[in-house]
């Protein structure tokens, strides 16, 4: 066990550099002097060239991004270029807690809809039922946020007329705020992890031990809770990290549509005034929540499966 | 007396692909309606323009805006109605679905020749040329979803507005989605080539002094040339998707030109009062997309007897 994790961390480390590395070369390909645009019109040398040391750009580009891996790893993501002396972290401090909040729960409520919806579809196989379920599945996951949520906002919109109750369509800060932007992000996830599940359920009815199970009279619904569920249930922690993974990218899309103040909502704002530090801060912190991610389910899958454990 | 098939009647060619795949109704349907689109987004707008009195032709552009028109609800002048800067719905949605397609044949050109090359040599030399290519692709995979194409949209989005217009947004949208598709490809076709490269008839042919090249070229690549078209075609169908969205963004195409996900941005606003606007581009993403998929899918079915058993 010690040996899988100790395999898993070393190739964090990789990924970890991969990310940093790739978003360091990318970023300070970007084109322009961004110390000549900060100043603007203004043309004071000196000033210039404390701006430029300031920011460490007048050092080579591999000491450069020692300094800028050695930042990260003391917490420091860097200086704004928008607003001069301003951390990046104070720009974006605020959002960070907005979306772990968002996805958290999003993630939560994707396993709380997609489990039973699996779970139902694999014991009513080949009925009506199932192909009904899997196709809205299939919808859930292939069709985008964007189309989502105008059809929820519509439909919102006719309750509201109705004199029925609605929720709000955007904003933050109240409970009923997350409901609508919750269920958009989770969309995809609960298709995806409908339809693992369904797959992973009858996976494991076939198996010889839940036929031993029958044979020797256990009821059927201790055959599916004891013998099936618990064993389907186990490939449900290996689609965490993908999950994270769609909920990065929906975080962009559902923030800037519902005008959520979290990470994905400031990243867009700070591109428009081509402040580079912001959303290279960004694509890390995004990047880290998902390798975190992937490390727990490496981790919890280790414990969770006695045949890795005892490996 | 029974019959005994002769060894010509058992080994009789089997159907041709293409017969499974016209079998296939839902793949025959997204097949159709691709051609259909794809004919309607290059010669649509002009069709559309000469169908029209000639006093309302030089609306039909995509650009021009028609400031009696403004929000106008379809009309004999505009057939689907015209948006907030009067501009016509229609020759806008070709404009846009074009704009996908075109995005889209350009990752998937890059992603084949980039990702299915570099698979095959990774997969046929081994050693350190696997090894280059592999690491690099698992770099790029270490960016969770679009967040490395958000990255390099939005550091040199506003070069390439500035250096090549139009034009230059749409290629750098697909050289950004190029970058994050390739790798998939790339570890699909290596892993293919791995088992293939055991198989006795390409023993065979190295036994009878094929060369590298040629074993490659006229032995691996024909096997795996149905991966690669099957990859490709479901890539298309989340390529248009993430264009979309960085459109969205605004870090795609961007005014005065058309794409899908920036048309549902801009009405976004207003569906209230304009649902029309918003669902138009939106019911039409959606059709591209599950016809990209039902595409796949059948091609993946006609070509692999596998996957046609079990399905």
């Amino acid at each position: 066990m010690w040996r899988i994790i100790s395999q898993r961390l070393l190739s964090l480390i990789f990924v970890l550099f991969s990310v940093t590395f790739l978003t360091f070369i990318v970023s300070s390909l970007a084109p322009g002097d961004p110390v000549l645009n900060m100043m603007g019109g203004r043309q004071d040398p000196v000033r210039y060239q404390f701006l430029r040391h300031m920011y460490g750009l007048d050092l080579p580009w591999y000491q450069q991004y020692f300094n800028y891996l050695g930042n990260l790893l003391s917490g420091n993501l860097g200086y704004s270029f928008k607003y001069p002396e301003r951390p990046v972290w104070s720009l974006i401090a605020n959002g960070v807690p907005v979306s772990m909040q968002l996805g958290l729960t999003a993630l939560t409520v994707s396993v709380l809809l997609g489990v039973p919806a699996g779970v139902l579809s694999a014991l009513w196989q080949n009925t009506w039922r199932d192909t009904a379920t899997m196709t809205i599945m299939l919808a859930l996951y292939s069709v985008p946020s964007f189309v989502i949520i105008p059809v929820l906002w519509v439909v919102d919109l006719a309750l509201y007329r109705a004199g029925w109750p609605s929720l709000p369509v955007a904003g933050w800060g109240k409970p009923e705020q997350l409901i609508l932007p919750v269920l958009v992000l989770a969309a995809a996830n609960i298709g995806f992890i409908a339809r693992l599940m369904r797959s992973s359920m009858l996976e494991v009815m076939r198996q010889d031990f839940v036929r031993t199970a029958r044979a020797k009279g256990a009821p059927e619904s201790i055959v599916i809770r004891r013998h099936v569920l618990r064993n389907a249930l186990l490939p449900l922690l290996t689609v965490l990290g993908p999950a994270t993974a769609f909920l990065v990218t929906g975080a962009f899309v559902v923030e800037n549509l519902f005008a959520i103040p979290g990470v994905g909502y400031l990243a867009v704002q700070s591109i428009g005034q081509r402040d580079y530090p912001v959303i290279q801060a960004t694509t890390i912190l995004l990047a880290l929540a998902v390798v975190v991610m992937n490390l727990v389910t490496d981790i919890g899958y280790t414990l969770a499966d006695p045949r890795v454990r005892a490996d | 007396m029974a019959e005994i098939p002769t060894i010509a009647e058992q080994t009789a060619p089997a159907r041709p692909w293409w017969m499974y795949f016209l079998r296939n109704r839902a793949a025959t349907a997204g097949m159709v309606f691709i051609l259909v689109a794809l004919l309607l987004a290059l010669a649509g707008p002009t069709v559309y323009q000469r169908l029209l009195p000639a006093d309302q032709q030089r609306s039909r552009d995509g650009i021009f805006q028609d400031y009696e028109s403004i929000n106008a609800e379809a009309s004999p002048v505009h057939w689907l109605g015209a948006d907030y800067l009067g501009r016509d719905t229609l020759t806008r949605l070709l404009v846009a679905v074009r704009v996908s397609l075109l995005v889209a044949f350009v990752v998937e050109a890059i992603n084949i020749g980039l990702g299915g090359l570099l698979g095959l040599l990774a997969g046929y030399f081994g050693g350190w040329v696997d090894m280059l290519i592999s690491r690099l692709a698992d770099m790029l995979f270490a960016f969770p979803g679009l967040l490395l194409a958000i990255l390099i949209s939005a550091v040199f989005g506003s070069t390439a507005r500035e250096l090549y217009g139009g034009t230059g947004r749409l290629l750098l949208v697909a050289a950004a989605l190029s970058l994050v598709s390739w790798p998939l490809m790339a570890r699909l076709i290596r892993s293919e080539t791995l088992a293939l490269k055991s198989r006795d008839f390409m023993l065979a042919s190295r036994s009878l002094g094929a060369s590298d090249f040629q074993l490659i070229a006229r032995h691996l690549l024909p096997n795996v040339a149905w991966i690669i078209t099957v990859a490709a075609t479901l890539d298309v169908a989340s390529v248009i998707v993430n264009e979309a969205t960085l459109s969205l963004l605004g870090l795609g195409i961007e005014e005065p030109g058309a794409s899908l996900g920036l048309m549902i941005f801009r009405a976004a606003g207003k569906i209230e009062r304009y649902p029309l606007q918003v669902f138009i581009p939106a019911v039409m993403i959606t059709a591209l997309v599950l016809a990209f998929s039902f595409v796949g899918d059948g091609l993946r079915d006609a070509f692999d007897p596998r996957s046609r058993q079990s399905g």
